[in-house]
């Protein structure tokens, strides 16, 4: 049994299918890279997962509970979290303020009204470091250049510590070197996170794929290795035919 | 979160020196001046109030004046009680003209003072968990809160015109006693119930900065922003708000207690869009980011009021309008955002004038010399 499991999920958009009948196995401690054309429905399955869009038939199964019915803030209880697609941080509020939201195991009103301070130590200081932004701390995030909201948003994600983590696009906008240092810290995180990651840029797939999945029209089209994927007829018809036939 | 935290203690230190030294000593501790200020320190309390969901949360609540309303009838019930012992089944005057036979249910528990006092606040914030529950799981945002709490705003007052025989109509409830706190007999003309109010103010803004500079007025902040992000984080949005929202009716309720004791009577204008709207006005004025700020909009702009409407009566109101159109084309985050850009560019001046001077310094040569004896 798989640590996320979609069963037969479909999503209507008045006519429009946006996702048909998908189902999706990911293992615990895998890094799933979901690939497709554009519209093919792969941003709609994260917020299918995450909760921002409600299926209108299907299962979505975490850990072997059904969360299809849950809200989005009792899904994130659970253990998922989302990086958007747009960086979504808090332009309004410092990095450490930033930090200091998601850093949200104790959610609940109570525990929040006996927090008034941030501690840069362990954990959050780890990743501050990582993510190279120790030094702006007290930086409004709106100030911020646009790497650096995206290192900020990924810090944030480290910090949820989520068990389930969707990434869409998390790459748009980095330099070559940023992307790279994506991947490594990707990498890192397999094993202990599943991550789920919808990405155009094949050379980042590469780096960090196991098993990639394509979608087209909302709907499975192939699974398996990136090599697999890469040779099969169906892909490279619907997809792949033009980005392959430039890298090589 | 320390710098803010630093700013706060400052402001809140400065404000509780001008409530509790400075505005008695310039009026010499007159009584009758005192009682002006008493009045304004509760409309500041309730401008206070709607900086905590307007300013930090978002939630724009043109009904502000219905839990002030509410807490200030809450009072006038229990004054009136006291005031009516000697009638006939101790029923207040206005239900005898109006042929009531028997004090009514929901003006009983009002006879002790306890009650009264608790009331003043938990019916306030029952009403408003009520709205807030219903708008904040409906996920209504923004402009659609405001048009729902201006139309609540509208419909409670209504009711308690309507209610005349219950609630005393368009005349509300007059010809009060004096409140009996412990044995002592509130005078409201005097330094001890000037004081009493300030201290109130006081608390409920102690109260209010805690939360707000908790993480739960971060958490706010981040959903004025951005709701849904914050969802994804697992915080309950709508319970977040609902607490802003309830937090901010229990100090408006206090205020208006206040408010009675101020005044004695409690009139349905209390709770009218007029007063609603003016309470927005002093919050904006005031600077609805800074809770301190807000309460001093509040205090300023009754002054002014009190001060111009002596001069020009009903054309004040003009200058109220004016005073909120400049506000909000020059300065749209109010005093306060004046004076924290004011201070912010103060401080670049001073670290350029000391960049200057080091500058001039190094140029004569002294700072080279100094090297090199040091040097040698």
């Amino acid at each position: 049994m798989g640590h996320l499991e979609l069963k037969n999920l479909s999503v209507q958009f008045g006519g429009l299918k946006a996702v048909n009948n998908l189902d999706l196995s990911v293992a615990q401690g895998e890094l799933r890279c979901l690939l497709g054309p554009n519209g093919a429905g792969k941003s709609t399955t994260l917020d299918l997962i995450c909760g921002k869009t409600a299926a209108t038939s299907g299962q979505i199964l975490f850990e072997g509970r059904d969360i299809t019915g849950l809200s989005e803030h009792r899904r994130a209880r659970l253990g998922i979290g989302r990086k958007f697609q747009t960086p979504s941080v808090f332009k309004e509020l410092t990095v450490l303020e930033n930090m200091e939201i998601a850093r949200s195991q104790n959610p609940g009103i109570l525990a929040s009204g006996f927090v008034f301070r941030t501690h840069i130590r362990g954990r959050l200081k780890e990743v501050l470091e990582l993510v190279e932004l120790k030094d702006h701390v007290h930086t409004k995030a709106g100030n911020l250049s646009h790497g650096q909201t995206q290192w900020l948003e990924i810090a944030m994600l480290l910090i949820q510590d989520a068990k389930l983590i969707l990434m869409d696009e998390p790459t748009a906008g980095m330099t070559i070197q940023e992307t790279r240092r994506t991947g490594e810290i990707f990498n890192s995180l397999k094993g202990h996170h599943t991550m789920i990651v919808v990405e155009h840029d094949m050379t980042f797939v590469r780096q960090i794929a196991e098993t990639v999945t394509v979608m087209e029209l909302g709907a499975l089209l192939a699974q398996g290795s990136i090599e697999e994927i890469e040779n099969d007829p169906k892909v490279r018809a619907a997809y792949l035919g033009n980005e392959v036939a430039n890298h090589a | 979160m320390n710098r803010t935290f630093k700013t706060d203690c400052i402001g809140y230190a400065l404000f509780a020196i001008l409530l509790l030294v400075v505005i008695p000593w310039a009026v010499s501790f007159d009584g009758f001046a005192l009682n002006t200020y008493a009045r304004y320190l509760a409309l500041g309390m309730v401008a206070m109030a709607l900086a905590l969901s307007w300013g930090y949360a978002g939630i724009l609540n043109l009904g502000q004046a219905v839990p002030f309303a509410l807490g200030a009838y809450i009072m006038a019930m229990h004054l009136k009680l006291q005031a009516s012992a000697h009638m006939p089944g101790g029923l207040p005057d206005f239900m005898g003209w109006t042929n009531v036979e028997a004090l009514p249910w929901f003006w009983q528990p009002f006879h002790s003072l306890p009650v009264t006092l608790i009331a003043g606040i938990a019916v306030p914030v029952a009403l408003a968990a009520l709205l807030a529950v219903f708008m904040f799981r409906g996920r209504i945002t923004g402009v659609f809160v405001a048009i729902i709490t201006l139309a609540f705003l509208v419909a409670v007052q209504l009711v308690f015109i309507e209610e005349q025989r219950y609630t005393g109509g368009q005349n509300g409830l007059t010809g009060l006693a004096p409140l009996q706190l412990l044995g002592w007999r509130v005078d409201n003309y005097s330094t001890q119930f000037y004081y009493l109010v300030a201290v109130c103010l006081m608390t409920s803004l102690a109260i209010g900065l805690a939360l707000v500079r908790s993480k739960v007025g971060l958490v706010l902040k981040a959903i004025r922003e951005d709701a849904s992000r914050v969802r994804f984080f697992g915080y309950d949005v709508a319970r977040y708000e609902t607490l802003a929202f309830c937090t901010s009716a229990a100090i408006a309720g206090w205020a208006g207690m206040l408010y009675v004791l101020v005044l004695e009577f409690a009139s349905p204008t209390y709770m009218g869009v007029a007063f609603s709207l003016a309470i927005v006005i002093w919050c904006a004025v005031g600077g609805r980011e800074s809770l301190v700020a807000a309460a001093l909009g509040g205090i300023i702009v009754n002054l002014l009021e009190g001060r111009l409407s002596d001069m020009f009566v009903d054309g004040w109101t003009f200058f109220l309008g004016a005073l909120f159109i400049v506000v909000v084309l020059v300065a749209p985050r109010g005093l306060f955002g004046l004076v924290q850009s004011a201070v912010r560019h103060a401080g670049k001046t001073i670290r350029s004038e000391r960049g200057g001077a080091r500058a001039r310094w190094l140029a004569t040569g002294m700072g080279a010399r100094r090297i090199d004896n040091g040097g040698r």
